[in-house]
């Protein structure tokens, strides 16, 4: 047996996916700060027990953790009272950042995806809604429309989204919305910066979920996701 | 957010009771076939019955627990000697189960839920969460129907199926009930079941029943099936010669082909 293949052995028999857990574990926490799920100031459970609730080993918590400390999630403080607490990242400056991370070809592909995913749920939403699924759509569109708070009007923006998501019914297009929201969720935010409340467009959703017309839905939910990813490009443009 | 507001209890839904019911020609061996299969139709619904009242069964002893626990002047903390009795009972149908404080019981916080949930490997887990819709857009669980149903009096809520994306991110039906303490309402003891094991559970008895049939809850969705154009999920909105059985007292409805009238 030669060294070559010596070290692809050693390779096949790294640890199998260590890394991926890692991520998989920073994208979890990162995805639950960036839509709320946690709240800003919140303390996390301690290592051993969060490690215990994702199915993780403590190593693998840590690592991840250290990762959410270097972009500013996470905030470990030591001794009495000590422990991790979610910091939840303010927005304006670092979206730019953010946003300049991406190439346009990257958020041309990223609305795409995201654009089929929210017209399908919006699709399916309308055909299986029931008169009270569109209760709380229009519980946080009021809540929108009630709001002078900047960071709530953007959580309640990705509650809407969701929210349609969930009246599909397929928990496998919800999750894939969520997950596309923390992606990308709030830079789309950044289309409407400055503006206050719900927009025609989120209206003119939940109105289509609630007559029930599917095709209507999608092409608003479509139309919505790819507007917002046009201005985003023309912003990024606009970047170095 | 699947949000289902529930209506009185015993009631079968709209869109069932809207079926229209088309009559088929019967003659005596047709009446005799008949009636062996609305026996089995009738059974059906009453087994379907006595698995979904097994999950409440689990939940009246949990409420009982509660009221044994939570003295005059409760803390969050009393709450946990309930656990030696919620681990147990994970396992099975049983995928999540918890007492959910009404807003205002705990003195020292006024959103709380002992929940206890099974993580991916089976173990248990405690739901741990900001609560407080103040710092969360997430958390005001008193919209939600498994929470607003016992609420407003109902002694069997059935929320669902839906999308728990608080929680699990998995399909789910909700049952609870209210703890009541002298009259007044304290909270709801709840357990969530995965749609895909309810699905598990139920298709052998709805397998018996002769032709398609699929359980409705009360707002008429299907929460399962034996045929492919009535789905989990979707809508029944009622279909020539489709029949609505209720499945005991509970807010579920099995239907299955109305069988030719049996003199």
């Amino acid at each position: 047996m030669t060294d070559v293949s010596g070290g692809a052995r050693l390779a096949a028999f790294a640890p199998v996916d260590s890394t991926a857990r890692v991520d998989a574990v920073v994208r979890r926490l990162t995805d639950a700060i960036v839509l709320g799920l946690l709240a800003d100031g919140e303390q996390l459970p301690s290592e051993s027990e969060l490690a215990a609730q994702l199915g993780v080993s403590t190593v693998t918590l840590r690592e991840a953790l250290m990762a959410l400390r270097q972009q500013g999630m996470v905030e470990t403080r030591r001794g009495r009272g000590g422990g991790s607490f979610v910091r939840v990242p303010s927005q304006a400056p670092e979206l730019v950042d953010r946003l300049r991370a991406f190439t346009v070809e990257e958020l041309r592909d990223l609305g795409d995806h995201y654009a089929a995913i929210a017209g399908a749920a919006a699709r399916l939403a309308a055909q299986r809604a029931l008169p009270e699924d569109v209760a709380p759509l229009r519980r946080t569109l009021e809540e929108m429309a009630a709001t002078r708070d900047e960071a709530h009007l953007r959580r309640l923006h990705g509650r809407f989204h969701i929210e349609v998501a969930a009246v599909s019914q397929s928990a496998r297009l919800t999750q894939e919305e969520i997950r596309l929201q923390a992606d990308i969720g709030p830079l789309l935010w950044l289309a409407h910066t400055g503006e206050h409340g719900p927009t025609a467009q989120h209206r003119a959703i939940a109105e289509a979920v609630h007559r029930g017309d599917g095709e209507r839905a999608r092409d608003l939910a479509e139309r919505h996701v790819l507007d917002g990813v046009e201005h985003l490009i023309e912003l990024r443009l606009r970047e170095p | 957010m699947g949000e289902f507001r529930t209506l009185p209890a015993g009631a079968v839904s709209d869109a069932v009771r809207g079926s229209v019911t088309v009559p088929a020609a019967g003659g005596v061996a047709a009446a005799e076939t008949a009636g062996t299969a609305a026996g089995t139709v009738g059974e059906a619904a009453g087994t379907v019955g006595e698995i979904v009242e097994g999950v409440f069964g689990e939940l009246h002893q949990v409420r009982d627990a509660v009221l044994a626990t939570v003295g005059p002047a409760p803390v969050s903390g009393d709450l946990a000697g309930l656990r030696p009795l919620l681990l147990p009972r994970l396992g099975g149908l049983i995928s999540g189960i918890g007492f959910i404080a009404a807003p205002g019981l705990l003195a020292d916080a006024p959103w709380y839920l002992e929940w206890w949930q099974e993580n991916p490997s089976g173990g248990p887990v405690r739901l741990v969460r900001d609560m407080d819709p103040a710092s969360s857009a997430f958390y005001d669980y008193s919209h939600w129907d498994w929470f607003a149903g016992p609420r407003s009096g109902e002694e069997h809520t059935l929320a669902g199926p839906y999308v728990d994306f608080l929680c699990t991110d998995e399909y789910s039906l909700t049952l609870s009930v209210p703890v009541r303490r002298e009259g007044e309402f304290i909270g709801v003891a709840a357990a969530d079941v995965f749609v895909r094991r309810f699905e598990v559970a139920v298709l052998p008895v709805l397998r018996r029943v002769p032709g398609p049939a699929f359980l409705v809850n009360r707002q008429g969705r299907v929460v399962a099936s034996t045929t492919a154009r009535h789905l989990a999920g979707s809508v029944f909105r009622g279909a020539p010669g489709m029949a609505a059985h209720p499945c005991r007292d509970l807010p579920l409805a099995l239907v299955a082909a109305q069988l030719p009238h049996v003199p």
